[in-house]
């Protein structure tokens, strides 16, 4: 097992860094200069502009830039083109406002998703079944701009509260279960609008897996032992139906980062998304390749914590029968 | 774009492999085409999808060669009218009016006809998802078969297969839409680059499951009976196993073109989508939303109408998936 | 079932609990009503976030918004767009000018030039009629000795130059004795008056290369390039206009710090230590020094005329206590900064820009990134407290958003776009306001491309846009046409100048009569070629996109076959404007409130990366431009201005669209207050001012509890 540890971390590390060098050569091969190096400032001189460029290291060849970046983000001092401000620290407090959204989402969508599918795998072909697939693929149709759209004006037109950001402001004399529950409103829609999408992906995946569950000898078994249906479904069907969804707790890990780029911008939420959405318009370098380093890394975590879950539950896996890494 | 990645392995995991006895594949098509047309929502889906074929092709000729619908006559007289509403005949001279008089779907800010438009986008739109989806199909079917068939060729000192698995393993770490924003954002803003780059980072689980496939069919006995009697490789692989492999391919490359259509909205809404003169379907709704109030058409048509054709995708690819499953079948 | 039990409870615990929370939130009434601390905060949305909080580093709105509030300048504009005092209160400007005295030059009778023979005859003709007006001006007139200075000057550099070139020489000027002039007003055209003493041709010819000692050899080519800057860097006869600033007393930084002398010259030397990277080096660049003459008296000596140079000074001031080299010192070992972060740190670093600290009215409180930046009232401001206790700018990126908060009452402002303002307009519950900005939008054609060379080619492209369709339908009537190069609320917008016609027959007419003719398929041609250019713009701006359309529709109906392409910003100015590379483009300018224009179109500005992008070259609005920026009257200016207007005009090097009116709307519950002597308070509704700015009196705003009926 230990072994099995070590070369994954080493095979995931090696890819890191592969990796970053691809970031790191398409964004700094893509033409454009960072907007602190503004051509179109009428007042900037060419000095002032040439001066810019070497203190961020443009000048350099492609290679030292890498390996400016890496000593930096290493040393933690990297900083933003845009406001000289320290990348880590950028990210480390936007990652705090994508918390609440991100945990909020994956709660609903993991607290959701498993009724509705299991239900639809238990009836089957019945109207429920069909109502809810028609319903997760409409879910799944719906531009997450559009639908936010609809309920953003259907919300504020109906109820007149405001459901943008994340609390209303002139506010700050109310009581702190006042400003809790405010705080808690202007959550529930985006990470709702956030949720639906993965709720039906989820749900479908959850009625598949628990079908293919369903057809098995065991579950038959336990049905012709005259176990009563609830049982034969949760505890039998279940309990073997659940397996792949352990793993899946690891792919969850880098939908911090750039699932949410447009919910973030539509309600005003101050996450990683936008700060990546912005650091492009900006063509903020440092914060771009730190960001997708840090997804990488992330998709990395996620693969390994999963592969090793694999490999807790089902061992085979450790002595080298896997399909893939 | 939503979609959350499945577990790995998924795809090709052993206990979903078909049986020994596999029936010829004349069987398997016709037999699948008759499980297909029970699925009613699917059906219905394949309709729709029938029909915006029409719409796109006519869209394409009566918008571009025959020009029927002129979708950038400007006639500012007429700007904001309503869907069905009739062009005056005082405001706009006899050349710029809409065909048959009318503005099926009403005009936008520039008094152009949103149905003209929105023909026009839909042989865009669609162009977009077929285009996106071949270049990942066709790189991905090529990395998965040649990493499932000469996998174990050795390169130097790693296989065919660890490279080609790995370089899959690295392009599955970039966030995807993250991705496709950087390089659209800093690229010069064109169609093609909006294809390519949906295309690029969308071949990863199409090269897994085609390997996977692979692995699996090059243990099946009518291709190891190939094999055995010197039979090229080029006729194995074309005639015996890519036709075998096919049926996952074709289902997520129709889902793919629906992804595409969304996450090409999605680019339209954050502002780098397709730039005009260009009409898709994504950028007539990313404009309607600034007139939500003040012309509601120019934002419900293009979005309704991207919502009922992305589900029809996915519907019918559902509905390839269910009939298309040996597994489900046999029940 | 237990499972089954918690499998169905948690996800309907979960949305309840999610859902009841809508019954705390406040509506659009309920956050006014019974909520007095929402009528003293002032909640506004911007799109994008602030970047740097500092007057001498932000270059982005949102920035300078803030900064505005929170930083304060020596001066700033009163309602007339004219200069007033803010912490400076008064100021006087004046001028030292001075001349260089060559040896072995003579007067035009014959007579060897001294310093105090100069003196001695300009003295004796101010006796006579002749020189009154000289009389007048001149204050004192002293003979400064020799002085040996001593200069680095970068070597200009050669197209198609090495590397290994040299990159700056040292050289000595040993400059001869000079006559100091001090003036009481400036005047552009004093060595042209003293001409008649001096004679004409001995301010032309300065033979530098007596005075001039290199330190290191240089080549020849090199010190040609050299003496070619030298009567600019060391002129013969020297303008050097002086501002003396006179600071209020009693003004305090948030921190109770007193602001002095001393930080308004820190503010300048921070602005031009290269450190900093500051994007205004350009407006301070014309000082040569500033000097402190006491607690409250700052003299600010300029290197020559440049009469804009002084509207700088509206920039905000910096406390030098917080951000002098001791202070830097000591945020580095706070912060513990490695030494490689160390040599390069500089005031971009320093945490200062986040938690700024000014003079103005409004203090800063807290900044989150992306979410909102929050001011408070400086009650100790040297004009009294504004209304308002607090200030909130939220970051809303998405329009569309913005209004919907706009609408359930979470913002008290809203940018409404122009199609926008007819809905607003007629809804009781807002107030609307339409108002003149400094900007304007045009369609410029590269004047270095034949087809463009002939002004009536621009004129007739010109002719054949309705510019009134443009502003009916593309701005909803929300724009005003324009004429010429300035915005049309300022002074030197000429407003006798006529618009260009629009008449598609006449243009067709005048290309004709340049010899374009219709061709079979409808274009025009000439020798073979037909009428065909690319119009482009930036992506991203529908205004710009419809212009396009609505241009190569127009163009189109007289034979003129006109492509459109849209590209991204940054694309945009690097493969095109700043190439030159481009036929025709769709943009505007946001201008300033000085009349200088050179930078714009100037001959010498038509480089790569310069701004006279399209080329225009007229050496009457050269000399019109070099005047303008030397004037320090304004009537003069005005005068200049308007020349320069009707020159520009005339030649159509861009076809001048609109200014667009900047379209407001917000909360009606928010009113002007005036308070008087004895506590009451009357309350009128917000008005522009005549520079069309209505935040001119936002310290006076604050919201009423409900809406009241003017």
């Amino acid at each position: 097992m230990r072994a099995f540890i070590l070369r994954n971390v080493l095979q995931r590390l090696l890819l890191l860094f592969v990796v970053s060098i691809l970031a790191h050569a398409v964004i700094h091969l893509a033409p454009g200069e960072p907007n602190a190096v503004d051509p179109s400032n009428p007042r900037m001189k060419p000095e002032d502009i040439a001066k810019i460029r070497a203190a961020f290291h443009l000048d350099e060849p492609l290679y030292a830039q890498y390996v400016w970046w890496m000593r930096d983000l290493l040393s933690g001092e990297l900083k933003s083109f845009k406001d000289s401000q320290p990348v880590l620290g950028k990210i480390w407090r936007r990652f705090l406002n994508s918390l609440p959204l991100f945990v909020c989402a994956t709660l609903l969508v993991w607290t959701l998703a498993f009724p509705t599918g299991i239900q639809a795998a238990v009836h089957r072909g019945a109207v429920y079944d069909r109502a809810t697939t028609l319903a997760a693929y409409a879910l799944i149709s719906v531009p997450g701009f559009f639908l936010s759209y609809l309920v953003i004006l259907w919300v504020v037109n109906t109820f007149g509260v405001p459901v943008i950001g994340l609390k209303t402001f002139g506010m700050e004399r109310a009581a702190p279960l006042f400003q809790t529950m405010d705080r808690i409103w202007h959550l529930v829609i985006p990470s709702l609008m956030s949720a639906l999408g993965g709720m039906a992906i989820l749900s479908r995946y959850v009625r598949s897996q628990m079908l293919e569950v369903i057809g098995q000898d065991y579950v038959r078994t336990a049905r012709a032992k005259g176990a009563a249906e609830d049982t034969v479904i949760y505890r039998h069907a279940l309990r073997n139906a659940l397996l792949p969804f352990v793993t899946m707790f690891g792919f969850l890990l880098p939908g911090l980062i750039g699932g949410s780029v447009i919910f973030e911008q539509i309600f005003a939420w101050p996450g990683l998304g936008r700060l990546g959405y912005e650091a492009i318009l900006a063509r903020d370098f440092p914060v771009i390749l730190t960001l997708n380093f840090m997804a990488a890394a992330l998709t990395l975590a996620g693969t390994f914590l999963s592969d090793v879950l694999y490999a807790v539950v089902d061992p085979r896996i450790r002595t080298g029968l896997q399909g893939d890494a | 774009m939503r979609q959350p990645p499945m577990p790995r392995g998924h795809a090709g995991a052993p206990g979903a492999r078909r049986g020994d006895d596999l029936p010829p594949p004349e069987t398997l098509w016709r037999e699948s085409w008759r499980l297909f047309k029970r699925d009613r929502l699917a059906v219905l889906g394949a309709c729709v999808l029938a029909l915006l074929l029409v719409a796109a092709l006519s869209g394409k000729a009566l918008t571009e060669w025959v020009v029927v619908f002129d979708p950038a006559v400007v006639r500012l007289p007429e700007k904001f009218l309503p869907p069905l509403s009739f062009s005056s005949n005082a405001a706009v001279p006899p050349h710029d009016r809409p065909f048959g008089g009318v503005y099926l779907l009403g005009t936008d800010e520039l008094g152009r006809d949103v149905f003209a438009r929105m023909l026009q986008g839909s042989f865009v739109s669609l162009s977009i998802g077929f285009i996106a989806v071949g270049i990942a199909l066709a790189l991905g079917v090529v990395l998965g078969g040649l990493s499932g068939f000469y996998g174990n060729v050795k390169l130097g000192v790693v296989t065919v297969d660890t490279l080609i698995m790995r370089f899959t393993d690295v392009m599955l770490c970039f966030p995807t839409f993250f991705l496709i924003l950087t390089v659209v954002a800093l690229l010069p803003p064109s169609i093609y680059n909006i294809m390519v780059v949906i295309g690029l980072t969308g071949w990863m689980g199409t090269a897994r499951f085609v390997r996977a496939e692979f692995l699996a069919l090059r243990k099946q006995d009518f291709v190891l009976a190939a094999t055995a009697i010197g039979a090229p490789d080029r006729r194995v692989i074309f005639s015996h196993m890519v036709p075998n492999a096919m049926a996952p391919v074709l289902v997520s490359a129709t889902i793919g073109v629906a992804t595409a259509i969304l996450t090409e909205s999605g680019l339209s809404f954050l502002g780098f989508g397709v730039q005009p003169p260009f009409a898709t379907w994504g950028n007539i709704l990313a404009d309607g939303k600034g007139f939500i109030f003040d012309a509601p058409w120019l934002f419900f048509i293009p979005g309704f109408a991207i919502v009922m054709v992305v589900l029809a995708f996915n519907l019918v690819g559902e509905g390839l998936r269910e009939s298309l499953n040996p597994k489900l079948r046999k029940r | 079932m237990n499972l089954k039990r918690w499998l169905l409870l948690t996800p309907l615990l979960l949305t309840v609990v999610l859902l009841q929370s809508y019954f705390w939130v406040p509506t659009y009434e309920t956050q006014t009503t019974g909520n007095p601390q929402r009528l003293v905060t002032y909640v506004e949305a911007s799109s994008g976030d602030a970047e740097i909080l500092n007057p001498i580093l932000n270059a982005d709105t949102a920035s300078s918004n803030i900064v505005g509030f929170v930083f304060e300048g020596l001066l700033d504009l009163d309602e007339n767009l004219n200069l007033r005092g803010r912490v400076a209160t008064d100021w006087t400007i004046s001028e030292t000018a001075s001349l260089l005295i060559e040896p072995s030059g003579r007067f035009p009778d014959g007579a060897e030039i001294t310093g105090a023979r100069v003196v001695k005859r300009v003295r004796a003709a101010l006796m006579e009629d002749a020189g009154i007006e000289l009389a007048a001006n001149i204050r004192t007139m002293d003979v400064a000795p020799p002085a040996d200075t001593t200069h680095t000057i970068p070597v200009p550099a050669e197209e198609g130059s090495a590397a290994s070139q040299q990159r700056e020489v040292t050289l000595t000027f040993h400059a001869p004795e000079r006559v100091v002039f001090s003036l009481r007003r400036v005047d552009q055209d004093f060595f042209r008056h003293l001409a008649p003493i001096i004679g004409d041709r001995y301010l032309a010819h300065f033979p530098y290369e007596r005075y001039v000692e290199f330190h290191e050899s240089a080549g020849p080519a090199v010190k040609a390039r050299i003496f070619a800057q030298l009567p600019e860097r060391f002129p013969v006869a020297e303008h050097n206009p002086v501002i003396d600033f006179r600071l209020r007393r009693g003004v305090r930084f948030h921190d109770g710090h007193a602001l002095t002398a001393r930080d308004v010259k820190f503010t300048y030397d921070a602005i031009m230590n290269p450190k900093n990277l500051s994007p205004r080096t350009a407006d301070f660049e014309p000082i040569k020094r500033v000097d402190v003459i006491d607690d409250y008296t700052v003299r600010v000596v300029y290197k020559r005329l440049f009469s804009p140079a002084i509207n700088a000074w509206t920039m905000g001031i910096l406390p030098a206590h917080l951000l002098d080299a001791g202070a830097m010192e000591t945020e580095m070992r706070a912060r513990g900064v490695s030494d490689a972060v160390r040599e390069a740190f500089g005031m971009r670093d320093s945490r200062f820009n986040r938690h700024p600290v000014g003079s103005g009215r409004f203090r800063f409180v807290e900044w989150q990134s992306d979410e909102f930046i929050h001011l408070r009232r400086n009650d100790d401001y040297w004009e009294g407290p504004a209304e308002y206790r607090e200030y909130y700018m939220r970051i809303v990126p998405d329009l569309l958003t913005q209004e919907m908060e706009f609408r359930s009452g979470a913002v008290d402002y809203y940018g409404a776009q122009p199609h926008q303002v007819v809905r607003y307009k007629n809804d009781d519950a807002y107030q609307s306001f339409s108002n003149l900005g400094f900007g304007y939008t045009y369609i410029g054609y590269n004047n270095r491309r034949p087809l463009f060379a002939d002004p009536d080619v621009r004129r007739a492209l010109g002719m054949a846009l309705n510019v009134e369709d443009f502003v009916t339908y593309i701005l909803y009537g929300e724009g005003e046409r324009i004429t010429g190069p300035y915005p049309p609320n300022t002074q030197w917008y000429d407003p006798a100048v006529a618009p260009l016609p629009y008449d598609p027959d006449a243009a067709r007419a005048l290309l004709e009569a340049g010899g374009w003719r219709r061709n079979a398929d409808g274009w025009l041609e000439k020798d073979g070629k037909i009428f065909e250019f690319t119009l482009i713009t930036n992506s991203g701006n529908p205004i710009r996109k419809n212009i396009m359309t609505i241009a190569q529709n127009a163009w189109s109906k007289i034979g003129v076959k006109c492509h459109t392409q849209y590209f991204e910003w940054a694309v945009f100015l690097k493969d095109f404007i700043n190439t030159a590379e481009f036929d025709a483009v769709v943009l505007g300018w946001s201008m300033g409130i000085d009349p200088d224009l050179y930078q714009l179109w100037h001959s010498s500005q038509t480089g790569p990366r310069q701004l006279n992008f399209v080329g225009y070259r007229n050496p009457r609005a050269d000399d019109l431009m070099v005047r303008l920026r030397r004037e320090y009257n304004s009537d003069a200016q005005r005068t200049l201005a308007r020349r320069l207007h009707r020159l520009i005009a005339d030649e159509q090097p861009y076809t001048f669209l609109y200014a667009p009116l900047s379209t407001r709307v917000l909360d009606k519950k928010i009113v002007l207050v005036h308070k008087r002597g004895d506590g009451s308070e009357s309350y009128e509704k917000i008005y522009p001012i005549p520079s069309g700015d209505i935040t001119f009196h936002f310290h006076q705003w604050r919201k009423l509890e409900l809406t009241p009926d003017f």
